[in-house]
């Protein structure tokens, strides 16, 4: 009879189990911030041009099962990042939505400040250059007179205005 | 009809190739009459490419099918502005239309009131001539518009839903109007540069032109992103598209060009630079064409593949080594007048600063677009380069772009001083950063938001305090009202405070996309009908899911209420769209819009027996996009605004020739 009981308790609870873990299954938000990282990681194939947490399902069997894959492997405990390295050795770095940060792509994400910074530089230089061909008489002049520039523009623009009228 | 509309495109090209023949050989020989000719060639190859725009709207709007453009890009059921609007849905409707702004942009210029009796415009009417003789090679020998189909189909394939929307109607016509408009500084550039003319008269007339380039661009944007918001039902506006980042570059270098000729203007310094981000402006519209008509990379703005591109590319070619050909064999001219600068902080140094990061801007998108071509070419893997990498590259930079932009309009030109700086400077830097603490204290607690929003903070101090010391000033001397002191102010200096109107509209924009990327919240909840789905403060009920038909679409609907805090404020009816003639159903979201946030609702999947899926989001701040994009168009009309104190012509100085 215990053994009964016990094995309708296990049944019991085995059907009340399987029943919470469909409703979690079904009830995941496909639009929380968690399934956003992980998802937004990887582009769809199906030439939407959107990635994996974008494309709708609706419209594309092939996110379908790629969003059911990430859940169940976030259910696993994975972190974007295992999620990710799982599916670069998989498909490799095409599937991202961006390059990754080694190798020869992190040269697109470098290149663009590299180029800023030298540009930088450059124009420090040439400003240095300018500012020498100036001299320093007239810097020293300059700085004695410190007037408000919007102030003269206005009387200079008033005079103009005056000046058109009556010339 | 097959024969009239051929021929406006075969007549037109041989009037473009004859007006650049015969205006080359006026130049050359200095004969007036010949150049008139040209002159009379212009004009009338502006009515062929009017009677080729007639001829495919009558096309069009009366579903003559046995067209193959016709059939391709509508059916008989779409209403007539669709039809009408097909016109740039394809290719060769597209080119057509850009040669037609460019046939009108050359006839402004070759008659225009203000360039009377100049030597310069044979020259500039010489090289619009070249872009038209290849724009109608194009239309005449690659993208035929008329093409006449074998067989009559009974209906036409239809025009793509996500087209059919009034952001679309006019999304392309003024991107197009921007494009063509950087055509216009280019042939003013080089003209200049033939006749030797070092003198600023073409830079003051080119920097209307710019503006007017410019303008439309950043509506061509804007529209654009305003159709993708409601459109495709992502809740996004801007997706760093190759398409998009094609029509972002040449904005950038535009509007890094507008800020550096005041330079030119002022200290007769940069001439290379300037000359130089012209060439690329007008280079990189090209290079966006090539980009979307040649398929070298995937985007959803691309049209049918095909070798168009190449041409466009080969075009981009020749111009491009013209044009540097030209400016190399004037530079030691152009080099000679090389100025000096006063000191290191200056109104001048914040413009150097400006354009080394619009330029990097320009660069980092042009680097992010083109990578997945030299991935491929040096490891054969062709990598995607998405919204991520564009965010992240471009939003330190950007966000250094609004510091410069927030700082630049109180440094003095020549020089400032420590003293002047302190006093421009202390209150504005303290109130932003007690902006910034509150913000920390009310909640916004995201470093990239923080900053961000103080840099905004900083602009509209700094901005506000330029307002505000210029009618002081002005009351000083003449004792006005406030109102008519701000609006004398205003008017007298246009440009200026123009520009400072479209600062901060671009600082609105900036508060909406800080706002929006780091603040939205969504979900995506499965409902029974009569339940609700809450987020944030809304709670929205389910009531009703439905379906209509609309012609030879059937649509499924939701009726919606929202309440907000307990308070209901509205309906809203997500739909999606399946389509009688297209595969892809269509999303129109369930849209409340205020300052404060949008409460955006999709449709996404039902059940028969009611249950239903949505995706809800709440975008917040995306009211201030369109608001600052509002104030772009009013600062930028401000400032080309032919006034009552501005309507002077400036005086030509430079080379004289017999024609002109």
């Amino acid at each position: 009879m215990k053994n009964k009981i016990y094995i309708g308790l296990l049944l019991i609870a085995f059907i009340f189990q399987a029943s919470i873990f469909q409703v979690q299954a079904k009830e995941f938000d496909y639009k929380s911030k968690e399934f956003e990282a992980a998802a937004s990681q990887f582009m769809c194939t199906c030439g939407c041009g959107q990635d994996h947490f974008e494309c709708d399902p609706k419209t594309c069997n092939l996110t379908i099962g790629f969003k059911e894959d990430i859940v169940e492997m976030m259910n696993k405990g994975w972190d974007k990042d295992k999620i990710r390295e799982y599916y670069v050795n998989i498909y490799g770095e095409e599937i991202l939505t961006a390059p990754e940060k080694s190798g020869f792509s992190l040269v697109a994400w470098v290149l663009p400040f590299a180029v800023l910074f030298i540009a930088g530089i450059a124009i420090f230089f040439i400003v240095r250059k300018w500012v020498k061909k100036k001299g320093p008489e007239e810097l020293t002049s300059d700085s004695e007179s410190v007037k408000d520039e919007v102030e003269e523009e206005i009387l200079s623009s008033m005079i103009e205005e005056q000046r058109k009228k009556y010339l | 009809m097959y024969l009239f509309a051929n021929a406006t495109i075969y007549v037109g090209l041989a009037l473009a190739i004859y007006s650049l023949l015969i205006i080359t050989l006026g130049i050359s020989t200095k004969n007036q009459k010949l150049i008139n000719s040209g002159k009379g060639g212009v004009i009338a190859i502006l009515v062929c490419a009017s009677m080729a725009m007639l001829s495919l709207f009558y096309l069009l709007a009366t579903s003559q099918f046995q067209y193959e453009y016709v059939s391709d890009y509508t059916s008989s059921e779409l209403p007539v502005i669709y039809k009408l609007t097909a016109l740039w849905a394809g290719n060769s409707g597209s080119l057509l239309l850009w040669t037609f702004f460019l046939v009108l942009y050359t006839v402004m210029i070759a008659f225009s009131r203000k360039m009377r009796g100049n030597p310069m415009v044979p020259y500039i009417s010489a090289i619009l001539l070249g872009n038209i003789v290849f724009f109608f090679l194009i239309l005449g020998f690659v993208a035929k518009p008329f093409i006449l189909l074998d067989q009559v189909p009974i209906e036409g394939h239809g025009l793509n839903p996500m087209l059919q929307n009034p952001g679309m109607i006019i999304h392309p016509v003024t991107l197009y109007l921007g494009y063509v408009g950087l055509a216009i500084p280019f042939a003013f550039a080089m003209a200049a540069l033939i006749l030797k003319n070092v003198d600023d008269f073409w830079i003051k007339m080119t920097r209307r032109w710019t503006i007017i380039a410019w303008l439309f661009l950043s509506l061509g944007n804007i529209f654009g992103g305003q159709w993708a918001y409601v459109e495709l039902g992502w809740g996004g506006y801007w997706a760093w598209d190759p398409v998009e980042n094609a029509s972002f570059m040449p904005w950038l270098t535009a509007t890094a060009f507008l800020h550096s000729v005041m330079i030119q203007e002022r200290k007769n310094m940069l001439k290379v630079w300037n000359i130089s981000l012209i060439i690329t402006s007008y280079a990189l519209t090209l290079f966006g064409t090539f980009l979307v008509r040649s398929g070298v990379l995937t985007s959803v703005h691309a049209f049918a593949n095909s070798n168009l591109g190449l041409y466009f590319l080969i075009f981009m070619g020749v111009m491009v080594i013209g044009a540097l050909y030209v400016l190399m064999s004037r530079y030691n001219l152009l080099k000679r007048s090389a100025g000096e600068f006063n000191s290191y902080i200056s109104k001048e140094s914040s413009f150097l600063i400006n354009n080394l990061l619009l330029v990097g801007a320009a660069f980092g998108v042009f680097w992010g677009t083109v990578f997945p071509l030299v991935s491929e070419a040096v490891r054969g893997t062709k990598v995607t380069v998405g919204m991520p990498f564009f965010n992240t590259v471009q939003a330190p930079i950007l966000l250094s772009m609004m510091f410069v932009m927030a700082v630049c309009p109180l440094l003095a030109w020549q020089r400032s001083s420590l003293k002047n700086l302190k006093k421009n400077f202390l209150i504005p830097a303290i109130l932003a950063v007690a902006a910034m603490a509150l913000m920390v204290i009310l909640g916004i607690q995201k470093a990239w938001a923080v900053i961000g929003f103080g840099v905004i903070v900083l602009l509209l101090i700094t901005h506000f305090l330029e307002f505000y010391r210029g009618v002081k000033a002005r009351r000083k001397m003449t004792k006005e009202k406030v109102y008519l002191s701000l609006y004398r102010l205003m008017t007298k200096n246009r440009r200026r405070y123009g520009g400072y109107i479209v600062h901060i509209g671009i600082a609105f924009i900036a508060m909406g996309i800080i706002g929006s990327q780091n603040y939205d919240v969504q979900t995506m909840k499965t409902v029974n009908l009569g339940e609700s789905i809450e987020v944030k403060d809304y709670r929205i009920n389910y009531e009703r899911l439905d379906q209509k038909k609309e012609g030879i679409n059937d649509i499924v609907y939701a009726e919606m209420t929202v309440f907000k805090n307990g308070k209901r404020i509205g309906n809203i009816q997500p739909e999606k769209v399946f389509y009688g003639n297209w595969d892809q159903p269509s999303s129109e979201v369930g849209l409340i819009t205020s300052l404060k946030e949008d409460l955006y609702v999709v449709l996404s999947d039902w059940e028969d027996d009611g249950k239903a899926t949505f995706i809800v989001k709440v975008n917040p701040m995306i009211a201030w996009l369109w608001i600052g994009s509002f104030m772009i168009v009013i600062g930028s009309l401000f400032a080309v605004w032919n006034g009552k104190y501005q309507n002077i012509t400036p005086r030509y100085t430079g080379v004289r020739k017999e024609v002109s």
